[in-house]
């Protein structure tokens, strides 16, 4: 089976920075993936990459065995398979049109009848745990929870086979995060769906992905089986991660 | 007894209403001891903080609270009641560092400032080579360099670290940190905490952590009190609490954490994680009975009408929980 996204000797630099520095990974079509590695060391312009939203100095991304072009046509379609879902997805509804506006671009897009549609939306939200309403509010009505699914919601709605989430926990409390991440991973279950989770959190990346990377300075360090990865880490810098990791066990034994 | 907070109520008036974010909370940290006050969004944990400093909102009242410092007692309830420790007797770092420093003034100009209150009479180059001194206990590189700098040339954790230089120079009686590590990286937060620890070890002071973080509270703290919806459900030392919680809510925020240890299944997809049912209950009007009555899964009916009192949990004096269920098991 071709892989969902395969990505070959990736570079792009800012200026005198190498945010992409030669980076190369597969992500097995209906698996879950994981990069985890802490700020600047280039996940988030790799998750960039993957969209098309950020072009490549150098190296090849394929998605669904398919090379990356770069044309708003490309641009177009792509999106109805592959779908992100951003670190605050607050920001990334428009602040004067309601929810209801923002899912009506996916019937336009899609080009699908608006009754189909709502009815496909009405199955998800009640999935999701939202309320049939929660679409005539304004983005400054709902909590960041609701923000969040309301973003799921939407990046569903357009029926990826890969889903992309940036920090998908971030800012969440500890009691809303695992609802989230239960979520997620009923969802792949249910459709089969490709799932890139882009993290700091290594405990959280640990449970759901198979399989992971761990990015510093834009270059990959390590990569592989999860299990493994975090079970007997190869790389210091990846042991180092994870030996910062606050841990409750740890605290445990040392008392 | 280095620190106590007697009663602490807080008032916020909103449009919608006036909101309860602190119903008498109550806090004891001994001279040299780690206190974590742990909670959740909107438990109100940093409006201890800012209580105690007295930067509150314009639109917050405290209603009732003293606290006692160094053997002073404050009358929380007047304006600016702590006017006096600010910059000497208490410190405060904050989640965002660059909040806490000023971005026209270079790192020097800004340690040397404390020094003025903290250590008035002493000359400029005293001053200076304490400042310096201080950078490098915070284990800042270079820190001749980091005097004429600027806040903006320096990263997060760098920034944070100047901050703790600026509390360790002030020699505070308390230290509160609120939230100091979130904005950064899992190994950065570690340096910092140490660094908080080292600064503590140094000069003897209390320090109230607020986080929301349990793996760091554990990691770090001696005591904790777990704050839920402006009221303080249990407290007792960290040992403690983990190995027997005394209220659900405890119990559940510790299920609640995913530690990177914990057993994971082979097929990845087959993992879950807890979850607390539930929302938080409205601020402006408290249901009666015990406040976390309606996410707890272990209620029974006088949970619904009595507000529990603060019951001891196994054998030790210090630990104790509000549950109804401590009594009748």
């Amino acid at each position: 089976m071709t892989d969902a996204v395969a990505i070959r000797n990736a570079q792009l630099s800012f200026g005198e920075t190498a945010a992409l520095d030669g980076v190369s990974l597969a992500i097995p079509q209906g698996t879950c993936f994981g990069i985890v590695g802490e700020s600047g060391s280039g996940k988030t312009t790799l998750m960039r990459a993957i969209l098309g939203l950020q072009k490549l100095d150098q190296g090849e991304i394929r998605i669904l065995g398919n090379p990356l072009v770069h044309s708003r046509a490309a641009l177009k379609q792509r999106a109805s398979f592959i779908q992100p879902i951003f670190q605050d997805p607050a920001a990334s509804l428009s602040p004067r049109s309601r929810i209801r506006t923002l899912m009506n671009e996916v019937g336009t897009v899609l080009r699908e009848p608006h009754a189909v549609m709502h009815e496909r939306l009405r199955v998800i939200l009640n999935r999701l745990g939202l309320p049939q309403s929660v679409i005539d509010k304004y983005p400054h009505e709902i909590s960041g929870g609701q923000a969040r699914r309301v973003a799921i919601a939407r990046a569903l709605l357009m029926k990826p086979s890969i889903l992309i989430a940036d920090e998908p926990t971030a800012g969440l409390d500890v009691s809303v995060q695992g609802d989230l991440l239960n979520l997620l991973q009923d969802i792949r279950r249910s459709q089969n769906i490709t799932l890139v989770v882009i993290s700091h959190n290594l405990a959280i990346v640990r449970l759901i992905a198979e399989n992971a990377v761990v990015m510093r300075a834009g270059k990959v360090v390590e990569g592989g089986e999860v299990g493994s990865l975090f079970g007997s880490p190869q790389d210091a810098y990846t042991r180092d991660l994870l030996a910062a990791w606050p841990s409750i066990a740890a605290a445990n034994t040392k008392r | 007894m280095a620190i106590s907070l007697r009663n602490l109520s807080v008032d916020y008036s909103l449009p919608q209403g006036t909101a309860h974010a602190l119903r008498g909370v109550s806090l004891d940290i001994q001279k040299g001891e780690l206190l974590g006050l742990v909670g959740e969004s909107g438990s109100g944990k940093s409006t201890v903080a800012f209580a105690l400093m007295g930067l509150l909102a314009n639109n917050a009242r405290v209603t009732s609270g003293t606290a006692t410092i160094d053997g002073k007692s404050f009358d929380l309830t007047k304006r600016n009641a702590t006017a006096s420790l600010r910059g000497r007797g208490m410190a405060m770092i904050f989640q965002d560092p660059m909040l806490s420093l000023n971005p026209v003034f270079t790192i020097g100009t800004q340690l040397c400032e404390v020094l003025r209150r903290r250590a008035p009479g002493s000359d400029r180059k005293t001053r200076v080579a304490m400042a310096e001194d201080a950078l490098d206990k915070v284990k800042l590189g270079n820190p001749r360099r980091r005097m004429g700098q600027y806040p903006h040339e320096l990263s997060g954790g760098m920034r944070q670290r100047v901050v703790i230089a600026m509390a360790l120079l002030s020699e505070p009686a308390l230290l509160i940190a609120d939230e100091p590590t979130t904005a950064l990286d899992v190994t950065v937060e570690a340096q910092i905490m140490r660094e908080i620890i080292g600064l503590r070890d140094r000069i003897g002071c209390a320090v109230l952590l607020i986080t929301h973080s349990l793996g760091l509270v554990t990691e770090y703290c001696d005591r904790l009190s777990v704050l839920y919806a402006g009221e303080r459900l249990e407290s007792g030392t960290v040992k403690e609490v983990q190995r027997q919680p005394g209220h659900p809510y405890t119990r559940m925020l510790f299920d609640c954490e995913v530690p990177i240890d914990r057993e994971r299944h082979a097929d990845a997809s087959e993992n879950r994680f807890t979850v607390i049912a539930g929302d938080l209950p409205d601020p402006r009007r408290r249901p009666p009975g015990c406040i976390f009555n309606g996410r707890c899964d272990v209620s029974f009916e006088a949970c619904a009408t009595v507000n529990p009192d603060d019951y001891p949990v196994g054998k030790e004096a210090q630990h104790s929980a509000r549950c109804l269920r401590l009594l009748t098991p």
